[in-house]
């Protein structure tokens, strides 16, 4: 088809473009930086979500797995899973184990039976196989333990060490395990061993606590997991059995990666949205350069439709190009991340190239140029002809096709952001915000020009001319500064709610939370538990240092009569209603009570069972003083009301339950205890020797060891974060970078001017330096009060830690911006000053 | 759809006047012009610098909407149209040529002469630009960017494109204006043959008295009106 045969736009639109895109590397730039990060988080996530679903049956152990609390399965159900296939049972129980030179820690026993594992390997060294590591000699069986444990025990391979009461030899390290990831986080170190062994040991008797089984079969190659799992919910129906597949082997490790990728994605979002000022700069930049040819047409006799087609194509093709680039770029990252990262990943990922991802950041760059360029497509379009006898003239932007598709393209925009989120609601309360943000960014940019231009009043040389220059028309404070602003507003947001977590877990839980607690203090001997603590700690126990409550487990079966229905309980209080939970009782009312509703009982009541329950998991099932609900406990339905809402202060030192009764609601029932206690690392090391000679059976949870593995992650993760969350910042710099090339030739002609008139070069670059820098300043420093705005209440209400700023971190943000637009700056008045006066000044 | 051969004369104004905003206030650039222009007629505008000679081609032309008075273009009242109807309007009947030539950069010489023939929707745009090239003694310059033409060249291009359409009617804003005597000369005689070639109608904004002589009729404007008409 020869070229006289196209539309006279496409013919036209060919013949502009052969000036090349040089003057479209910003639009290029920012467009492919947002799809490059929408396109790199989606692909990474769906390389873990594909990851998980063909390793789906390693990490869940099997097809099915099957699990029962507080019980072991019954001879008929072993035989029903061993109808469906080879089956594999295990058990676990938590226990300290002790080395022979005292050491002790908390770990988690599990006992698997032969043929473990069904499906993958577990990784040992130090054995060639499980039944090796596993072998009984002289009475004393093997296990596999963890590496750390090993380390924190200083346990040797081959050494013995006791878990309670139990010796056991270390004859492997336990390097993994291939349902590691499917069975959670574990507070404990891991030791596996034979369920005979932990049978043996009496860890599964009658009446002890966590005594659940878990079995896992393989199926048929032909079989549907589905099917399966339906048959044998009805072979078995009312046995407490929770049946789980394949398909749903990580279930919250998939909710984790959902909510990543709408991070990193929303990151991505947030440049594209900061970066379009540089796209719209980009365009009206280039337009603004045509409008001596637009006119020329228009006199020629072209309408505004071909004007507007001419050009429409010109920015479709560039914009199908910076797309192009940025899923070039987002599709190849995390390829390269799996090849260099692939043996350290904790979650199973297959890397490959994934056209969904690619499509949906496709849409939103596609949307996004359309957004931002649509408007200075308006203005060129009603460039009147006159403009070739008046240069000033510029077209109007009025209610028209661009000015409407815009409006739908950024109405598309949010719309597309809030449907591909996990959770629609945030998501648009999130988008509304930074809409709000940039809104309000740009309003203030505009209010820091209009101040600069009445302070230029009350100065004199440079430092005047770069006032003025920012209170301009053409100023960067207008188009720079919001994109800046944005881009520093998110990544000032994640350093701060990172800080305040960051020190609530490593400054203020270590104060105001428990470093010690103690589990299973048996009830017979609590009063020798205290005073056993006292001798090791080497101090007298008091009310600020240690409390003892007592302790069962138990789950709410009904509400107000019905059984409980979780489908209407509020997602995020569910927990309290499909999970045992940790109960108490109490004569009168605590000290740190939080009473909030409703009036504590009296000491020495003996009523009718009574229930103070915490305010948050009321509400969430719908209750509230007064109502009843049937608590089962021990075996055991118990009907109470509802007397008192509290507020708990979780991980405070106070009475942490969900649910307390009153003594006589659990006369009789053999409670175990719960202790927490404030101690230095000496008394806590002291105390966890010391209780393994008469309370070998009480379990120690170090909270101190726990905040400290959780500051380290803390702060693998905040580095991965804040680099994400830079993305929309390095967006910021590229419409500064834009907004300071478009202004190029005018800094020429000034730069020209002020040498003619007798500007120094210092005098020029101060003036830039000023005018630019006050840029990145204005952007700093609102941006920070944004990020402070939307920071602070995630922090306290939703999190609900103790706010606590990162002067620093907020210090340095702003310097940068400041610092960084002022090079900025600089460098386009170097640029501006090595051309020579004389020709510039001729050149119109 | 008019016809523009219909009209008696293809430009007619009456009682014209543009004022335009500005920093300091409104400023009226005409005051009442009347001018009438006969088909074939050459006309020369004449006046001191800011006398409204080049505002009284802009809205002539209908490049520029008058703040009062009527402009008909082959008969067409200009205040009744659009943008695009006046645009639609002028393609094909009327051209212009301006004193900075104002050719699109990033066409090739060949190229800028068809983009009028190629908006009027003519067959054979590019043979009948290369026929015009010819004419105005370019063609050995057909594929040059304007950047690669001297002054003298591109008003050539420049006259080329605006007469290949064969208009009703030329108007030439200072056409020799940025150049030097020798290519001012050359333009100046290819412009009127050509007119005498065409037909067209033409009115000419001219400092040179010389070139002024060579009309058949010369008007002066001065402060906005037309102070003087000469035969």
């Amino acid at each position: 088809m020869s070229l006289s045969a196209l539309p006279l736009s496409f013919r036209f639109a060919g013949r502009e473009l052969r000036s090349g895109v040089a003057g479209f590397r910003i639009f290029l730039a920012c467009l492919a930086l947002g799809v490059a990060a929408i396109a790199a988080a989606g692909s990474t996530a769906e390389a873990f979500r594909q990851g998980l679903a063909s390793q789906g049956r390693e990490i869940l152990g099997g097809d099915l797995r099957v699990s029962v609390e507080d019980r072991r399965f019954t001879p008929v159900e072993r035989e029903a899973f061993r109808r469906l296939g080879p089956a594999t049972f295990s058990a676990a129980q938590s226990a300290m184990a002790e080395a022979a030179s005292g050491e002790r820690r908390l770990v988690e026993l599990r006992g698997v039976s032969s043929g473990y594992p069904l499906v993958g390997k577990v990784v040992l060294t130090g054995a060639a196989s499980l039944d090796a590591a596993f072998v009984v000699r002289d009475g004393i069986a093997g296990a596999a333990v963890e590496q750390p444990l090993m380390e924190r025990l200083g346990l040797k391979l081959g050494d013995r060490f006791l878990i309670g009461e139990t010796p056991f030899i270390a004859r492997a390290v336990l390097v993994s395990e291939p349902d590691r990831l499917g069975r959670g986080f574990a507070l404990a170190g891991r030791v596996l061993t034979s369920l005979e062994a932990l049978e043996a040991g009496g860890f599964l008797a009658e009446g002890l606590p966590d005594r659940g089984e878990t079995a896992r079969i393989a199926l048929p190659v032909s079989a549907n997991v589905d099917t399966a799992s339906k048959a044998l919910r009805k072979a078995l129906p009312g046995q407490g059995l929770e049946i789980r597949t394949r398909n749903e082997a990580a279930n919250g490790v998939k909710r984790l990666i959902d909510q990543l990728e709408y991070f990193l994605g929303f990151i991505g979002l947030a440049s594209l949205v900061a970066g379009g000022l540089g796209v719209a700069g980009a365009v009206g930049a280039y337009l603004e350069s045509r409008k001596p040819s637009i006119a020329t047409l228009k006199a020629l006799g072209a309408e505004g439709v071909l004007i507007r087609n001419t050009y429409l194509i010109q920015i479709a093709l560039l914009a199908l190009l910076g797309v192009a680039i940025g899923l070039a770029v987002g599709a190849c990252a995390p390829l390269i991340l799996g090849e260099l990262a692939r043996d350290r990943l904790p979650i199973p990922a297959l890397f490959a190239v994934y056209p969904m991802p690619l499509l949906k950041a496709a849409a939103f760059g596609l949307l996004a140029a359309a957004a931002f360029s649509l408007v200075p497509l308006a203005r060129a379009r009603s460039t009147p002809p006159s403009a070739l006898f008046r240069r000033d003239l510029s077209g109007q932007v009025g209610l028209g096709l661009e000015t409407v598709v815009t409006a739908l393209a950024g109405l598309g925009l949010a719309a597309l952001a809030v449907i591909t989120a996990p959770t629609p609601v945030a998501a648009a309360v999130m988008i509304i915000g930074v809409a709000v943000a940039f809104g309000l960014l740009a309003l203030l940019g505009r209010g820091a020009a209009g101040l600069a231009g009445r302070l230029r009043r009350l100065t004199h040389g440079a430092l005047r001319i770069g006032l003025a220059n920012l209170s301009g028309p053409r100023s960067a404070a207008r188009t720079a500064s919001p994109a800046i602003g944005l881009g520093v507003a998110l990544l000032s947001a994640v350093v701060l709610i990172q800080s305040s977590l960051l020190s609530q877990v490593s400054q203020v839980a270590p104060r105001t939370a428990p470093s010690m607690v103690f589990l299973d203090v048996p009830g017979d001997r609590a009063p020798q538990f205290d005073a056993a603590l006292a001798r090791a700690f080497g101090q007298a126990l008091t009310a600020e240092t240690y409390l003892r409550f007592p302790f069962v487990s138990g789950r709410i079966s009904r509400i107000k009569g019905e059984p409980v229905d979780l489908k209407a309980i509020k997602d995020g209080e569910r927990w309290a209603y499909d999970n045992d939970l940790q109960m108490s009782v109490f004569d009168g009312e605590p000290a740190n009570a939080g009473v909030q509703e409703g009036r504590w009982w009296p000491a020495g009541y003996s009523g009718p069972p009574l229930v103070a329950m915490e305010i948050d998991a009321a509400k969430g099932g719908g209750l509230k003083v007064g109502d009843d609900i049937t608590l089962s406990i021990l075996g055991r339905e118990i009907d109470a009301r509802i007397a008192v809402l509290r507020k708990v202060e979780w991980g405070g030192f106070s009475p942490a339950f969900t649910v307390i009764l009153n003594p006589g609601a659990l006369e009789g029932a053999g409670l175990r205890y719960i202790a927490i206690a404030k101690a230095s690392e000496d008394q806590e090391k002291a105390a966890t020797r010391a209780l393994g000679q008469d309370f070998a059976e009480v379990n120690i949870i170090s909270v101190r060891e726990g905040l400290t593995q959780a500051v380290e992650m803390f702060d693998r993760l905040s580095l991965a974060v804040r680099g994400a969350a830079a993305v929309a910042a390095l967006a910021g710099l590229l419409v500064l970078a834009g907004a300071i090339a478009a202004g190029a030739r005018a800094r020429a002609r000034e730069a020209a001017t002020l040498k003619v008139l007798g500007g120094s070069r210092s005098q020029i670059l101060t003036a830039y330096a000023v005018e630019y820098g006050a840029v990145g300043l204005i952007a700093g420093v609102f941006g920070v009060a944004l990020g402070y705005a939307a920071a602070w209440p995630v922090v306290v209400l939703v999190f609900e830690a103790k706010w606590s700023v990162d002067w620093g971190g907020v210090v340095a943000l702003v310097g940068a911006a400041a610092g960084l637009a002022a090079l900025g700056g600089l460098l386009a008045a170097a640029q501006a000053l090595s051309r020579r006066p004389a020709p510039v000044l001729r050149t119109e | 759809m008019f016809d523009a051969d219909a009209a008696p004369s293809p430009l007619v104004l009456t009682g014209v006047t543009l004022t335009l905003p500005s920093a300091a206030g409104p400023v009226e650039i005409l005051k009442g012009v009347d001018l009438t222009v006969a088909a074939g007629e050459r006309v020369a505008v004449v006046g001191p610098s800011g006398s409204g000679k080049s505002s009284l081609i802009a809205v002539a032309a209908g490049l520029e909407q008058p703040t009062g008075g009527v402009v008909k273009l082959f008969g067409q009242d200009m205040g009744k149209l659009s943008e695009d109807g006046r645009a639609k309007l002028r393609r094909g009947h009327v051209s212009l040529v301006f004193q900075s030539f104002h050719l699109l950069p990033n066409m090739t010489a060949e190229e800028n002469v068809a983009t009028p023939l190629e908006i009027a929707g003519r067959k054979g745009a590019t043979a009948l630009a290369r026929r015009w090239l010819d004419r105005v003694g370019l063609s050995s310059r057909l594929t040059h960017y304007p950047h690669q033409l001297s002054g003298g060249e591109q008003q050539r291009v420049a006259l080329a494109r605006a007469l290949a359409i064969e208009p009703k009617l030329l108007f030439a804003d200072e056409p020799t204006g940025n150049l030097d005597g020798i290519n001012a000369a050359t333009v100046a005689d290819m412009m009127f043959d050509l007119v005498a070639q065409t037909g067209a109608a033409m009115v000419l904004v001219t400092h040179d008295p010389a070139l002024a002589a060579r009309a058949d009729r010369t008007v002066t404007m001065g402060d906005g009106r037309m102070v003087e008409t000469a035969a």
